[in-house]
């Protein structure tokens, strides 16, 4: 349908989250409308000279869209924008600022597997993958993405209530000399120094080391 | 940390302040970018990527471009914003402060420079002159995450 | 007619372990409250943008005879300093600093170190610093200096793991920072020295 008058205010804060280079196009409906709001929604290559149509997300409701596949290129930078229509009134487009998914994403922490002996705890960390197009899609691991990443593993006795840090380039860790028969919790956090990207912390994995057989 | 890294542009071996330079333009990238309307245009970006520079050719191009932000960009972007200025300033010196050690390679034919690369900085030049001095200026400082990501 | 306000004098830096500030003596008006205001100019500036120097708004009409610089000091070149005086419409000349500043001349001090034996694990605290800091942590077996290890830690996280021990001989360790940016370090720290299974830190 022909887009009558556009005098519908825009919708707001139209922004990129990005997470492992998942990247979801969000807004606000815009001011003082209720139900009933359709969108649509185009992306442009930073530097490239049109404006690209999302057709799976024409005439939405919704308040997002998923744009990973049209950004998964993280050496390009991209715009989106979004239209919002009421009732045969449309709004102006609105643009979100430069995303650049390199630098603008935000990172899972690894995944922590742990196992023990008597006096000792193995630790194995994965990075997460990038955002991939298909579960048959070639796995990226953020490690290449971010040659520089390292992991800061917190490890926690929990007779004692002591927590030692280690700071690691290598995704796997032993910690020998433990106590038998004691629990350690082990969290883990990727940091990569340029560009400045840190993940949270991941939840703890507690493992305890096996009794003392001697004892 | 301070992020100083040793970059190995063949046998020229330069330490860089990346992550101060980065903090820097991260606080205000949103600032620089919105005063660029044009969506179409790129400094660096187009039609050649930096990212598809020959390995042999990263030394010569990368020691263009920081004379190019030195000499022509940065002094092109004084806003009215005094905390951007003072960023601005920051990420000048320490811009002078490289290209300075990149001289010294050049001056040691350790950074030499090939045809491809000239055309590429030609190219880069082209588009900067395509755009009035300011605009040119202001869109090239809103690029250098794209110097940067590159570089690094 | 108004007299000039005389400029600022004494102008200095004080510099510690990346922390630069700009202090000089108060300027004395009888019942009067002298505010100052201070500006930079770093090499870019005088040799690309006419000499232009940059005010510091933090620093502007401030009745403090002293100006945290740090934040504008961030990049390893000469930096000149000026400071002038201000009494409503009355200002005086700038003073310039004598010289100009860098900050790779910025002293360094060791850091804080603590040493704790976990068992039978080497473990150190040390003082955040700030991102600028990294620490260049070494540890030996007492009566082994020569077979001395290092660990570079970049990150201060509070207690940092450094290494297991053997029981019985004491282990000693000291710590120095290191600043990437000027690719200097400070001088190592007193020397510390525990015992696996509990030992006591001995301070040396």
């Amino acid at each position: 349908s022909g887009e009558l008058y556009c005098s519908l205010p825009k919708p707001r804060n139209v922004h990129f989250e990005s997470i492992n280079m998942k990247n979801i196009l969000h807004w606000s409906a815009p001011e003082g409308t209720g139900d009933g709001v359709l969108y649509k929604v185009k992306y442009s290559v930073y530097g490239v000279g049109k404006w690209i149509r999302k057709p799976e997300c024409r005439n939405i409701n919704r308040t997002w869209c998923d744009l990973s596949s049209e950004t998964s290129d993280y050496e390009e930078q991209y715009y989106a924008s979004v239209k919002a229509f009421l009732n045969g009134m449309c709004s102006d487009w609105m643009e979100t600022t430069r995303f650049n998914p390199l630098t603008d994403t935000k990172i899972d922490p690894p995944m922590v597997s742990v196992s023990s002996t008597e006096k000792s705890i193995s630790i194995i960390l994965t990075a997460p993958e990038k955002w991939k197009r298909s579960s048959e899609g070639e796995s990226v691991s953020l490690l290449q993405v971010y040659p520089g990443l390292q992991y800061n593993v917190s490890v926690l006795n929990k007779k004692t209530k002591k927590r030692w840090f280690f700071s690691i380039s290598n995704n796997t860790l032993v910690v020998p000399w433990l106590e038998p028969g004691t629990a350690y919790c082990v969290s883990a956090q990727i940091h990569v120094t340029t560009p400045l990207l840190h993940s949270g912390f991941s939840k703890e994995y507690c493992i305890a080391t096996l009794k003392d057989k001697t004892a | 940390t301070a992020g100083n890294k040793i970059f190995h542009f063949g046998s020229c071996r330069i330490s860089m302040s990346v992550t101060e330079i980065r903090s820097g333009f991260t606080a205000i990238k949103a600032n620089i970018q919105a005063r660029d309307p044009v969506r179409t245009l790129s400094i660096l970006s187009y039609p050649h990527s930096l990212h598809k520079v020959k390995s042999s050719d990263r030394c010569c191009i990368t020691h263009h471009l920081f004379n190019f932000y030195v000499d022509k960009v940065f002094k092109h972007c004084k806003t009215e914003d005094s905390y951007v200025n003072r960023k601005i300033s920051s990420i000048a010196n320490s811009f002078l402060s490289v290209k300075r050690k990149l001289g010294q390679c050049h001056e040691q034919k350790k950074c030499m420079c090939g045809q491809e690369s000239t055309e590429k900085f030609n190219q880069i030049l082209a588009n900067y002159e395509g755009l009035n001095v300011t605009s040119a200026a202001i869109k090239s400082l809103g690029e250098l995450d794209i110097l940067l990501d590159w570089v690094e | 007619e108004d007299a000039l306000l005389p400029a600022p004098q004494n102008i200095s830096i004080l510099s510690t372990n990346m922390k630069h500030f700009l202090t000089w003596s108060p300027v004395i008006v009888q019942g009067e409250t002298v505010r100052y205001s201070v500006e930079f100019q770093g090499e870019y500036e005088r040799e690309y943008v006419n000499e232009s120097w940059i005010p510091i708004c933090e620093c502007s009409l401030i009745a403090a005879t002293v100006c945290n610089i740090t934040e504008d000091i961030s990049a390893t070149v000469a930096y000149n300093l000026r400071v002038r005086a201000d009494i409503g419409a009355r200002r005086s000349e700038w003073g310039t600093l004598k010289g100009f500043f860098n900050r790779i001349t910025t002293s360094l001090t060791p850091p804080l170190m603590k040493v704790i034996a976990d068992g039978y694990h080497l473990l150190v605290e040390l003082e955040d610093m700030g991102p600028a800091f990294q620490f260049c942590v070494l540890y030996w077996k007492k009566g082994q200096e020569s077979r001395v290890q290092q660990k570079v830690v970049k990150e201060v996280s509070s207690v940092i793991h450094l290494d297991t021990m053997e029981a019985g001989p004491d282990y000693c360790v000291k710590a120095q920072t290191y600043v990437e940016a000027i690719n200097r370090s400070s001088s190592f720290s007193q020397t510390q020295c525990v015992r696996a299974q509990g030992g006591r830190s001995m301070w040396l």
